[in-house]
């Protein structure tokens, strides 16, 4: 009976909540667990009622990762996807923030670039895939590339817009301290936007996620995208589909919260207090 | 009038009259329009003002009567329509190291704590050196203990307080403070005017002090210059003959106080 897991894992939910009451610390992680499990067991419901014989059921995905795991296939993929991003999203950051500052802060190379970025931003990453295999072929450069250009805009533009925010008064101390050039983007300019541009960071390492796995769809052969749809073609493996997709899921999770940690540093907190 | 002629007549001033302060801030004429649509508004009219080296001045005035306007004019952030501001005989051009001004919206940098807020005007000494003058203006500000805190962890009277050590630092010989305790509670205002008088009498700084608050103007200034509403002028001069500690409630003080209203053209009866 393939329903009793879920009975137990029921019942063992019912005494977690009574044993919540008490709990100290880890008591607001009760009803995100709780609320996951009733819908894992919405989705195997789901499943068996309506008969599907390929759609898999949570039990059928997780015995997929266990395959996944022990396959050592997962891991390769895992490095590909995680390499393509971290190194077009660095690339991003090292032309975007600079450019984004000198753009922001001059009133002339606005005008001159942001018609140009503006006009460039709204292109899909994916729509550059044929231009990015002619350049680069079928490998890490190619997605290299396609991340770089789905983070630029968001960290270039998120950059520009901190910069042309920061406060007149700000402005106007730094002008009185007799602040120019290098030191002025150093002592003013980059602090006063920081925070601004961490928050366009979080946004393009998200982005750079997304658009990674669809890269890795389309043209590539490596990478979790990849493996989605090698799952798929050979042999319909919907199983190992989920799998990977929580595997998407949870790095993304992870990329996320460890950017987040850049907003705890001492010389960007103000950015984020309450007002 | 070029540059050589206005030091010589300052200096001549200055020669003129011994025992005297010599003039350190002069505005000649000052007009200023802003830009509305196109049509010219009209906000200051004719400023002649000379305040002397050591001063303590209030422009006191009704909102909108732009004597903000002039502080940033003296201060170099706006250029006059007509007429001109010199200091020590100079015709300001832009902002001036040596001239600070404190902000009423916190102009100290949050991403930088106390000390390296109190640092900035004096990025291009060693660290000794830096050191040696840092830690007294930040004790006579009353801020000892919080030189490693963030702007953000302090009150707004401790922000303020920053400001004014980050202006003291730097030895200027003219403070222009727009409003500076307008955000604080009244109480913190109090006290802060009490602190802003003890370091004007140690520093012997000329400090040009912009409020719309009549009683904070007779507590501070040594002279207060009266602005109409917009566009501004001068409609009043008065020189405040109390000594510091102040009595708030001496017939001179109420004298002060009245005349200040009538010229304001309000009622101070309720």
């Amino acid at each position: 009976m393939t329903a009793t897991p879920y009975l137990i894992l029921v019942a063992s939910l019912g005494v977690l909540w009574f044993a919540s009451a008490k709990m100290g610390r880890g008591r607001r992680w009760v009803m995100p667990i709780c609320v996951a499990m009733a819908l894992f067991v919405v989705w195997h419901i789901a499943v068996t009622a309506a008969g599907s014989e390929i759609t898999p059921t949570p039990l059928e995905a997780g015995a997929a990762f266990a395959q996944l795991v022990k396959s050592n296939r997962l891991w390769g993929d895992v490095v590909a996807s995680l390499f393509r991003v971290t190194a077009g999203f660095f690339l991003a950051v090292a032309v975007g923030i600079p450019l984004g500052l000198v753009v922001g802060w001059s009133t002339k190379t606005f005008e001159a670039l942001n018609p140009i970025i503006q006009g460039l931003r709204p292109v899909s990453p994916i729509a550059w895939i044929p231009f990015a295999i002619l350049w680069f072929g079928i490998g890490d450069g190619a997605g290299v590339f396609l991340i770089f250009l789905s983070s630029f805009f968001p960290i270039a533009v998120g950059t520009v817009a901190a910069v042309q925010n920061i406060s007149l008064v700000h402005q106007r101390s730094a002008m009185n301290f007799g602040l120019k050039g290098v030191e002025l983007f150093r002592r003013v300019v980059l602090p006063a936007a920081m925070p601004q541009i961490i928050t366009s960071l979080r946004i393009a390492l998200g982005v750079a996620w997304l658009v990674i796995v669809a890269a890795e769809m389309v043209g590539m052969d490596s990478g979790l995208g990849y493996l989605i749809n090698d799952a798929r073609n050979m042999g319909k493996r919907y199983d190992l589909v989920a799998a990977t997709m929580i595997v998407i899921g949870a790095i993304g999770i992870v990329l996320d919260l460890m950017i987040r940690r850049l907003e705890r540093f001492d010389e960007v907190r103000w950015g984020y207090a309450k007002r | 009038m070029s540059d050589e002629v206005a030091q010589a007549r300052a200096n001549e001033n200055a020669g003129s009259t011994p025992g005297e302060a010599r003039p350190k801030v002069v505005f000649e004429g000052v007009d200023k329009d802003f830009d509305q649509g196109g049509q010219p508004l009209p906000v200051l009219r004719g400023v002649d003002l000379t305040v002397k080296e050591g001063e303590f001045v209030c422009l006191l005035g009704p909102s909108g009567c732009g004597k903000s306007t002039l502080l940033n004019i003296a201060g170099g952030f706006e250029s006059p329509t007509a007429g001109r501001v010199t200091i020590d005989g100079d015709p300001v051009n832009g902002p001036d190291a040596r001239r600070v001004f404190v902000f009423q919206e916190y102009g100290i940098f949050p991403w930088a704590s106390v000390w390296d807020n109190v640092a900035l005007g004096l990025r291009h000494l060693g660290k000794a050196e830096q050191a040696a003058i840092i830690q007294p203006t930040i004790d006579m500000v009353g801020l000892q203990g919080f030189e490693r805190s963030y702007p953000m962890e302090l009150s707004g009277g401790m922000k303020q307080r920053v400001e004014v050590a980050r202006a003291l630092a730097v030895s200027p010989d003219v403070i222009y403070m727009d409003e500076p305790f307008g955000a604080l509670d009244s109480l913190t205002r109090l006290q802060m005017r009490a602190e802003i008088v003890r370091i004007w009498q140690e520093s012997q700084t000329t400090i040009l002090f912009v409020t719309h608050d009549v009683d904070e103007s007779i507590q501070i200034a040594e002279r207060i210059v009266v602005l109409s509403a917009r566009p501004g002028e001068i409609s009043d001069i008065i020189t405040v003959d109390l000594d510091h500690p102040r009595d708030l409630g001496s017939p001179e003080y109420g004298r002060i106080k009245n005349r200040l209203f009538e010229t304001l053209g309000v009622s101070h009866s309720i």
